[in-house]
């Protein structure tokens, strides 16, 4: 069998560069895969929390809330002196989330550095309030300010919102009255808890852990200076 | 090492290079042709300005994509100042990557670096290889595109307020990439200069 060889002189300079750009690109990738490991953004525990964004209510007017005060990246496991982040997605129309309203008041207060019966890193709970795609799930701002000062004049889940059970919220709530937070966050319902190390990173979720509820898994997982 | 000492190992080059392949590129060179004989032709000039430029904005996208990952850990690089702060447009997990694949800007920045160097290597060997006119205009198109990325980029500052450094050091370089190609486009379109 005769075999014609068909040779190309020009592939050596394609070849030979080509290599070198291969070998240039790789030990750059891997210098840096050797020397840092990134965190992805998202709302699996163990992820960096994503932003929260919109107007907050916090008792005297809405103004714009921004979410990465909350935390310093240079904290390190362990410190007492970071502040830890509770957020509760929910609508004000959501049964259950009045319910839940009560307790979740109660824990923002237990977990409080004015409080001297907890020992622990200060929590700073949050709400976020949306409005479920839901008939009978509207919601306005005067029905989020209703719902967390407990004032009159407004429906919240078919009574009026001051006869919720618990007392004054004290703590922020955030407008996502357009859910632009439930679906960057990937809320499939609610109420919907997160707790977030003071370095952002998500420590636990209500969703990963449906037999623990949130004051437990601050009891678990915050630190205390008597532990 | 402070950050500003890296940027300068980035930026000093990306200058030098971009000096290189300027017009006035001779006024450096000629004291270095007897040293790099490869500079006495002006496809050698800016072969060889190109392959500094590319080499240091490959460095510094690598450095990007680098500072990136060390800010998702929780780590900060360059936030000494308010205004020059690229950990804050580095470290923002929706500005670093591209708005259509998801990929990150300093990933991007190296392998179009990673290019850019590949055409150079090519037209150092083979000056007349066939497809040099093709690996020319394909330098021409990326830096040119790479033109639009910049201006995305720099709205990106505008609206965040800060400035990256680190980015702009990418950004020279990839205009004096732009500048480089499209003398080289020149000389080859003259075919004596070309063939010097």
């Amino acid at each position: 069998m005769n075999l014609d060889m068909i040779e190309d002189e020009n592939a050596g300079a394609v070849g030979s560069a080509l290599i070198k750009v291969i070998s240039l690109f790789f030990i750059g990738i891997m210098i840096i895969a050797f020397t840092a490991n990134p965190i992805s953004v998202g709302t699996s525990e163990g992820q960096r929390a994503p932003d929260v964004e919109g107007k907050f209510y916090n008792g005297s007017g809405w103004s714009e809330f921004n979410f990465g005060s909350y935390f310093n990246t240079s904290w390190e496991e362990g410190d007492i002196n970071g502040q830890w982040v509770a957020i509760e997605f929910m609508d004000t129309d959501c049964p259950y989330c009045v319910k839940s309203a009560e307790e979740y008041g109660e824990y923002a207060d237990y977990f409080s550095v004015n409080n001297p019966n907890w020992d622990g890193a200060h929590v700073n709970f949050m709400a976020s309030a949306t409005e479920l795609s839901i008939q009978g799930h509207d919601s306005t701002r005067s029905e989020i300010e209703a719902f967390r000062d407990k004032s009159a004049g407004e429906d919240c889940a078919g009574s009026d919102c001051s006869s919720r059970p618990g007392p004054v919220h004290n703590f922020p709530y955030i407008d996502d009255l357009d859910q632009d937070n439930m679906a960057e966050w990937g809320i499939p319902g609610t109420p919907n808890y997160f707790l977030i190390q003071p370095d952002g990173i998500i420590a636990w979720s209500s969703s990963e852990n449906t037999n623990e509820e949130i004051s437990d898994a601050i009891f678990r997982l915050v630190p205390r200076a008597g532990a | 090492m402070s950050s500003n000492l890296i940027l300068a190992i980035y930026l000093i080059p990306t200058l030098i290079g971009f000096f290189i392949v300027s017009p006035w590129g001779n006024l450096l060179t000629s004291s270095l042709k007897q040293r790099f004989p490869s500079l006495e032709t002006t496809r050698g000039q800016l072969l060889g300005g190109l392959k500094l430029i590319s080499l240091a904005g490959f460095a510094v996208s690598a450095q990007t994509l680098w500072i990136s990952s060390k800010i998702s850990e929780g780590g900060s690089f360059c936030s000494t100042n308010e205004t020059f702060s690229c950990d804050d447009l580095l470290g923002n997990s929706e500005l670093n990557v591209d708005p259509i694949f998801g990929l990150s800007w300093g990933l991007i920045g190296m392998a179009v670096n990673a290019l850019l160097l590949f055409i150079v290597f090519v037209l150092q060997q083979e000056r007349n290889h066939p497809l040099a006119e093709r690996l020319i205009n394909m330098g021409l198109l990326t830096t040119g595109v790479g033109i639009l990325v910049i201006g995305l980029l720099v709205s990106y500052e505008i609206q965040e307020q800060r400035i990256c450094l680190y980015c702009t050091t990418a950004h020279i370089a990839n205009i004096a990439a732009l500048v480089g190609f499209f003398r080289l486009k020149k000389v080859y379109d003259n075919n004596s200069e070309w063939n010097k």
